[in-house]
């Protein structure tokens, strides 16, 4: 897997400096990571970093990184609750969106890459695919505003942990490549 | 180009669609807590009054729901605790493990026939002088030693059986409100 996601960055380091028209950023984000069907963990926040690169006028990709604290969770027996630390996450991948040009965008986007939670008798990496969307919009030159809604799914075995992640953002246009 | 852009637009989304519906067993699938409380079964208080009167419980999974609606699209058990609290009945300090017996038959009542049957799962947790230690899950899933060999039973017929021994050569303890717990990993 770390193969698979050290040659995607490989390809679009090679495909941006070939790219016409294209830009390099720098963006952070934050926001809430809620598990999907995971009776065991519980509502966590989330940041992390991205470095968007446009390589054409229709396509974005975009390493990132992302941490996220989860949340604990309950369980009641005999009167007594018990609580399950919420692992701590860390992520690194590649994200590719279709992204339209001008101020406003609304872009779909997908990714891999690798998702690793941690906590007391836990500790695992999966390989996760991320499916969303996301809206941008850019009040100054260089700027941009995001706001993203994205499914995280981690695969492990033939089953997933699945995460929804909304986030809000803002990149920043380092320079542009010829 | 616009005309590969063109393409590309239609056909990427397309692409991100297929591989959703591929991934449809793993989308659908979910962790789910699965709770065996030994009070519903009769085995509360489980009382150890020394190393040749143990008392076994008889586990079987199958009489929890969230267990056999589960049971035959499991993937993996990705999380195990036992709960509850323990009580020290003597005044000398001692430790306590659980041991599986994986093929059950009667109910054994002496550690030296648990140790020949089956394996350590759980321990030592140190039990001090006439204390009550309440056992929590983060500190449970720490003591689990026997993790694989549980989870080959949960993804099994479900059915075994748990004892509570000492490590010292006498011991006297009781068990409250003790529980499995286990988190399945399953489609749904």
């Amino acid at each position: 897997m770390k193969r698979v996601i050290a040659l995607a960055l490989a390809l679009a380091a090679f495909t941006a400096g070939t790219a016409c028209a294209g830009s390099v950023g720098l963006g952070a984000f934050a926001g809430v990571s809620i598990p999907v069907v995971q009776e065991d963990v519980g509502q966590g926040t989330l940041f992390g970093l991205r470095a968007p690169v446009k390589l054409v006028p229709l396509l974005t990709v975009e390493p990132y990184w992302a941490s996220s604290s989860l949340g604990n969770k309950d369980v009641t027996i005999g009167g007594l609750t018990y609580t399950r630390e919420g692992p701590d996450e860390t992520a690194f991948g590649l994200n590719a969106m279709l992204t339209t040009g001008g101020s406003v965008q609304f872009y779909p986007y997908a990714g891999v890459g690798t998702t690793k939670l941690e906590r007391t008798a836990m500790d695992a990496s999966f390989t996760t695919y991320n499916f969303g969307l996301g809206l941008g919009f850019s009040p100054v030159p260089k700027l941009s505003v995001h706001v993203r809604g994205e499914l995280q799914m981690a695969v492990d075995n033939g089953a997933s942990r699945k995460f929804a992640n909304i986030t809000a953002g803002a990149s920043y246009a380092l320079f542009s490549i010829l | 180009m616009k005309s590969f852009l063109g393409n590309f637009r239609i056909i990427a989304p397309a692409a991100a669609l297929a591989a959703l519906m591929a991934a449809g067993c793993v989308l659908v699938s979910g962790q789910f807590v699965v709770t065996y409380e030994f009070a519903d079964f009769g085995y509360d208080p489980l009382v150890v009054s020394s190393p040749t009167a143990l008392t076994g419980v008889e586990v079987n999974l199958n009489d929890i729901g969230d267990y056999s609606k589960h049971k035959d699209k499991l993937r993996d058990v990705v999380d195990v605790a036992l709960v509850g609290s323990v009580t020290n009945q003597t005044g000398a300090a001692t430790s306590v493990e659980v041991w599986m017996v994986p093929t059950p038959g009667p109910l054994l009542t002496t550690e030296t026939a648990v140790r020949a049957a089956g394996v350590r799962l759980w321990g030592p947790l140190e039990l001090p002088a006439g204390a009550t230690v309440r056992i929590t899950w983060n500190r449970s899933a720490e003591l689990f030693v026997g993790r694989k060999a549980l989870i080959d039973q949960i993804k099994g017929d479900g059915r075994f059986d748990l004892y509570a021994i000492g490590t010292t050569a006498t011991y006297s303890f009781r068990v409250d409100k003790g529980a499995l717990i286990a988190v399945l990993s399953a489609r749904n």
